[in-house]
């Protein structure tokens, strides 16, 4: 490897007991990339996702990041890595405020670990108007169970805004937001890539993939399939990948 | 009558503009408040008409009521903490009637109750750890491993010591700390006080508080943002352990002696206080406030009926029928917040 990439999967195969959910899969991220990762469903790309997020762990292969060989043993690993991401399944807790869901496992706190509320408070009303704009939301001290999807989407993407580091996983974001909101989260995307944070950014929308991402990693039944700079491609040479393989 | 409030409430919080009552059912913990505060005014009302029939107000009733209020409080206190991580615990009774003849016994042979009581705090944390583990090492529902605790530390006690009382004799000192007065107060009573305020800072306040409503609410969710989520049970597991010797501590001091058999059925009250609070049974929702409130309610209508001498089987129809209103009322709410 001349230059170290920042993320790198390196032969990577997951086994749920007998299914194979990703064998032999490798691509890596560069810095200030945004990488599309398409795929049919099914084809192994939120479990891609959990895996980059320390979540899963690898039947075999590793990761590395900035060309060192890393094992992610649970999240926190990798938030010190500097990952961060929003998953397909929006992980928010129904019976907590929107702030305390901004700051679940990462509070302000003094330093007897007591909770900082009010500025918590402020930061999450600000990252709340700024980050993406949140329709109808009128208070960060909503119960999150009383958002509608595209609210509670919205709060988990302001959530890993926020904390971004390095790298953002977008598994499905937009799959509950009102156009409006696409636009603003398609624009944050590039937003952070010019402050040279890169994206893997999981949709079944081609057309946005198309607009935000610098390559396309096509994945199906677990290993990739197809990796090419948009440069180099078109969207319908895209689709016919994603749906022919 | 709460879920009445509820349904009144529901359609007013969608157009936001809620009644004075509506805001105070909205809030954590309200309900069950509002319940409390009418059978108070209710309570008082009728000892200042019938002074004589009715001593609610009377000295002699508000120090037993004082009294009986904190050995349930902590182990209240204790479970409902779990509950709100997701877990329960069915020994509580019994590991309180183990560690108080543990401590009783200790002290008999000779012993400081200064160093056996907080051998008796250990030994109930950790049992709590112990049902903790077994619960999360095997992925087992811990309603069925502290069913087998709730036996097993029974039949330690038996084994242990016999079925015959343990005197407990402590020096002096231990016994004002614990069953004294200050002010006129049952230091029993400022216990539990300043475990209500501290375990209402540690859940509400606290980092730890958070992840706990975290884990109890969405294991998934506090485990991908990185919580440790079977540390934060396994802690919750010792508290409830631990305030359960507590609570025998408190309930040896004053009394002076041990029964084998004392702690039986107190887990189920401990847990009834808890959804009378406003806990729910699936975790991640309810407050330090709701379940010290239950507590209260339970004692108060206990003293009540006890006043009015009514028989004792009145007192379990009352507690059943308020555990079935309350977890209705708390499903209300929770489908609410769900929709
Ligand atoms: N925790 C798990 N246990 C068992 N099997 C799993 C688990 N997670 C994923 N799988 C399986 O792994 C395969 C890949 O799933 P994955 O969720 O990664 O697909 P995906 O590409 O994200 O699909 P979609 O576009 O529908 O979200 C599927 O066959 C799925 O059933
Ligand atoms: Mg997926």
């Amino acid at each position: 490897m001349s230059r170290a990439n920042l993320l790198e999967l390196h032969n990577i195969s997951k086994s749920f007991g007998a299914l194979t959910a990703l064998r032999n899969l490798s691509f890596h991220v560069e810095e200030g990339e945004v990488v599309g990762l398409l795929g049919d469903n099914g084809a192994g790309k939120s479990t891609t996702v959990n895996l980059i997020s320390g979540i899963h762990k690898p039947t075999s292969g590793h990761l590395s990041v900035d060309g060192r060989k890393t094992t992610f043993t649970c999240r926190s690993d990798s938030a010190e890595a500097g990952i961060e991401t929003i998953y397909q399944h929006t992980a928010l807790v129904d019976s907590l405020s929107i702030t305390r869901n901004i700051f679940m496992g990462r509070e302000l706190t003094d330093r007897f670990g007591f909770l900082r509320q009010r500025e918590m408070r402020e930061i999450a009303m600000e990252v709340l108007q700024n980050a993406v704009h949140i329709s109808g939301i009128d208070s960060p001290d909503t119960l999150v169970g009383n958002l509608s999807g595209g609210q509670k989407q919205a709060v988990a993407i302001a959530r890993a805004v926020y904390f971004k580091k390095r790298v953002l996983l977008l598994d499905e974001p937009t799959s509950a937001l009102s156009v409006r909101e696409t636009e603003a989260l398609l624009n944050q995307v590039l937003k952070l890539k010019g402050e040279n944070v890169s994206s893997v950014l999981v949709t079944h929308n081609l057309y946005h993939a198309y607009q935000v991402c610098d390559r396309f990693v096509i994945m199906s039944h677990g290993t990739k399939v197809f990796d090419v700079q948009k440069a180099d491609t078109t969207i319908s040479q895209l689709t016919e990948y994603v749906v022919l393989t | 009558m709460t879920p009445i409030l509820a349904e009144s409430a529901a359609p007013r919080s969608r157009t936001r503009r809620q009644s004075f009552l509506g805001q105070i059912v909205a809030m954590p913990a309200g309900a069950i408040f509002l319940v409390f505060a009418s059978l108070q005014i209710v309570c008082i009302v009728g000892a200042l008409l019938y002074p004589d029939e009715f001593r609610y107000l009377s000295p002699q009733n508000l120090t037993i009521l004082m009294k009986a209020i904190p050995v349930l409080g902590c182990l209240a206190l204790g479970a409902g903490v779990l509950m709100i991580a997701g877990e329960f615990d069915l020994s509580i009774g019994s590991v309180y009637t183990f560690t108080a003849i543990l401590m009783a016994s200790l002290v008999e042979a000779g012993l400081s109750a200064f160093i056996a009581a907080p051998l008796g705090i250990l030994a109930g944390l950790m049992i709590g750890m112990l049902n903790g583990q077994i619960t999360l090492r095997f992925g087992l529902p811990s309603f069925i491993v502290t069913l087998g605790g709730l036996l097993f530390w029974r039949g330690a006690v038996l084994l242990y010591n016999g079925a015959v009382q343990v005197r407990f004799d402590p020096e002096p000192a231990f016994s004002s700390l614990f069953a004294g007065s200050l002010f006129g107060i049952n230091a029993a009573f400022i216990w539990i006080i300043l475990f209500v305020v501290g375990f209402h800072f540690l859940l509400h306040r606290h980092r730890f508080g958070n992840h706990v409503f975290a884990t109890g609410g969405n294991r998934a969710a506090a485990e991908a943002i990185g919580i440790n989520t079977g540390r934060v049970k396994l802690v919750a597991f010792a508290i409830a352990g631990g305030m359960a010797a507590m609570a025998g501590i408190l309930a040896t001091a004053r009394v002076g002696s041990v029964q084998p058999g004392q702690g039986a059925g107190l887990e189920l009250q401990a847990i009834a206080a808890c959804v009378i609070g406003g806990l729910s049974l699936r975790g991640g929702r309810g407050s330090i406030i709701g379940i010290f409130l239950g507590v209260l309610l339970i004692h108060t209508i206990t003293d009540v009926l006890l006043l009015l001498r009514a028989p004792g089987f009145y007192l379990d129809m009352f507690i059943a029928t308020l555990i079935v209103l309350a977890a209705i009322f708390n499903h209300l709410i929770e489908r609410r917040g769900l929709a």
